[in-house]
């Protein structure tokens, strides 16, 4: 009779957890269907465009010269040091630590920055995506910044070329500590003036032509021009078209997701609806690129000595002197960014996560009360003139943070 | 002979029968109900937070397209509408509680706990409790 009774209960409570089973499957496979389509519709109406209709090159037939400038050390006149030195695949084309370590050291990444190197008060920024449609604010502060008819750059109202790319790169090689040292003739040529830095361009341009004979041959083959006329520039066009290149966007899982309604899964489902929803990610990070090429303060930690010294980064406002612009930096875009970790202007947080925390509970990430007073005080202020951020950003849970971590995952390549 | 055997037969039936009833009735009014509470307590608890939240943030973000209607604000909002997905999730798992059995009581009480759990301090029972115009 028991074991009958026994029988009967075993079959009731199957019965009753196969129902369960059945309705939850049922009921929430039922709603959730419309999510996916919901989430499609958010990127497209979010600026979303396909990696090849980003792509432009002007220059296509300069790559193989690019290659050859990014790669030697002679493009820096005394510092023996390239761009591929700080932008390396390993580390998303980025170099992997904090502070870019620049001048004066060996080796990569991590062991270049235990090596003696120069660090430059800044995280190195990796290079996905620049100079393709709609790639036209360069640099954490924006110093190059062709976005509007007003152009932007430390060239007044001559820029080297039209091209931001182009014109970006004239920069990090005229830049003390990053890939110049300050020898003799760069002391005598240091000064604000765009005469005195055309003469540096003139000798960087003289030593590409000696030590780089077969690309600056190459070169001026293709703007048909003799080798002794080719100018900085002309070598810089070569590098924008091998960044735009060897940098440039490729088909996502969020593409395919988009374009060939491929699935993603749960969590990036959920994580998608959180970047397009509630933890408005897609106020700052959206266009083409994931970022509005706007300027915004958010309470990262600092890290390092600072641009404007003793740990202190007063971000956009160095280049405009506007004080709304204190403490703000470039919205940074989003593709690959997973793999370009250390994050935020001075590469204080080391993951994906800290750098979403960052956004709308900074002080998770910080000790206050065993911070340096002046290190508070700056993080008073950063926290209050990003207060615009913190009050648009929502709150989230830390299953939510994982889920947008997956989300963005699914905008690597 | 016969007939005994049938009358045995016949309750024993009948037995299985109310067995059965009682069973279903147990499951229904009982088991179901609290297997489902057991299953999905936290996640409605973090669905009433999360619903609470972005309600909040939708209406902020209501309030500031029309002090400021800048293009961020317009898409702050679209954002926050988006963000309102949450409340739908919670209205479905509210939907299938109850049709688990869950009461409308049993509801309000892990509603209120979930206020509870997030009352840390006096503030948060202010905001909760306090009168708005």
């Amino acid at each position: 009779m028991f074991a009958r009774l026994w029988r009967h209960m075993k079959f009731a409570t199957s019965t009753a957890l196969a129902i369960i089973l059945a309705l939850s499957i049922t009921v929430w496979g039922a709603d959730e269907k419309a999510f996916p389509q919901i989430l499609r519709k958010q990127v497209l109406e979010n600026g979303f465009m396909p990696a090849k209709e980003l792509y432009i090159n002007k220059d296509e037939g300069l790559v193989p010269v690019g290659k050859i400038v990014f790669e030697t050390k002679k493009l820096s006149l005394n510092g023996n040091i390239s761009c591929q030195t700080c932008h390396l695949s390993q580390f998303g084309s980025a170099d992997g630590i904090p502070n870019a370590a620049a001048i004066g050291g060996t080796g990569e990444g991590p062991q270049r920055l235990l090596s003696g190197a120069k660090l430059l008060p800044r995280n190195t920024l990796a290079f996905w995506g620049r100079g393709a449609k709609g790639f036209e604010t360069f640099f954490w502060d924006g110093k190059i910044d062709f976005s509007n008819s007003k152009k932007i750059s430390q060239f007044g109202s001559q820029p080297p070329s039209d091209d931001a790319l182009v014109t970006a790169a004239h920069l990090p090689l005229v830049e003390i500590r990053e890939m110049l040292d300050e020898d003799e003739f760069v002391l005598a040529h240091k000064q604000e003036s765009v005469g005195k830095s055309g003469e540096v361009y003139r000798v960087i341009a003289d030593n590409l032509r000696k030590f780089e004979p077969q690309a600056s041959k190459s070169l001026a083959e293709y703007l048909r021009k003799p080798v002794e006329q080719l100018t900085y520039t002309d070598y810089a066009r070569s590098l924008a078209a091998f960044i735009r290149s060897e940098f440039r966007i490729k088909e996502t899982k969020l593409e395919k997701f988009t374009t060939k309604s491929e699935p993603l899964s749960a969590e990036e489902l959920r994580g998608g609806l959180i970047f397009y929803g509630r933890g408005r990610c897609v106020v700052c990070h959206s266009g083409p690129h994931f970022s509005d090429f706007k300027f915004h303060a958010v309470p990262f930690p600092q890290l390092g000595f600072g641009k404007n010294g003793f740990g202190i980064d007063l971000g956009r406002f160095n280049v405009t002197f506007d004080p709304k612009d204190l403490y703000r930096f470039r919205t940074p875009p989003l593709y690959n960014v997973v793999k370009t970790a250390p994050y935020g202007h001075s590469g204080s947080v080391a993951t994906v996560e800290e750098a979403i925390v960052a956004h709308f509970d900074p002080l998770r990430l910080l000790n206050p009360s065993s911070m340096e007073p002046l290190a508070r005080h700056e993080l008073y202020k950063r926290m209050t003139l990003g207060s615009e951020t913190a009050t648009t950003v929502g709150f989230l849970t830390t299953d939510d943070v994982d889920d947008l971590k997956k989300f963005l995952n699914a905008l690597s390549f | 002979m016969r007939p005994r055997r049938r009358l045995g037969s016949l309750l024993l039936a009948l037995n299985i029968l109310a067995l059965a009833v009682v069973l279903f009735y147990a499951a229904k009014e009982l088991a179901i109900p609290t297997v489902a509470e057991w299953l999905y307590k936290n996640d409605y608890k973090e669905l009433v937070f999360k619903c609470d939240s972005v309600m909040r943030d939708h209406f902020i973000a209501k309030t500031l397209v029309l002090h400021s209607p800048t293009d961020e604000a317009i898409r702050n909002l679209h954002a926050a509408e988006v963000g309102l997905l949450t409340c739908h999730n919670y209205d479905v798992l509210r939907k299938q509680l109850i049709s688990f059995g869950l009461s409308e009581n049993d509801l309000s009480r892990i509603g209120l706990e979930a206020i509870e759990e997030r009352a840390k301090d006096v503030r948060t029972f202010v905001e909760t409790h306090e009168i708005r115009y």
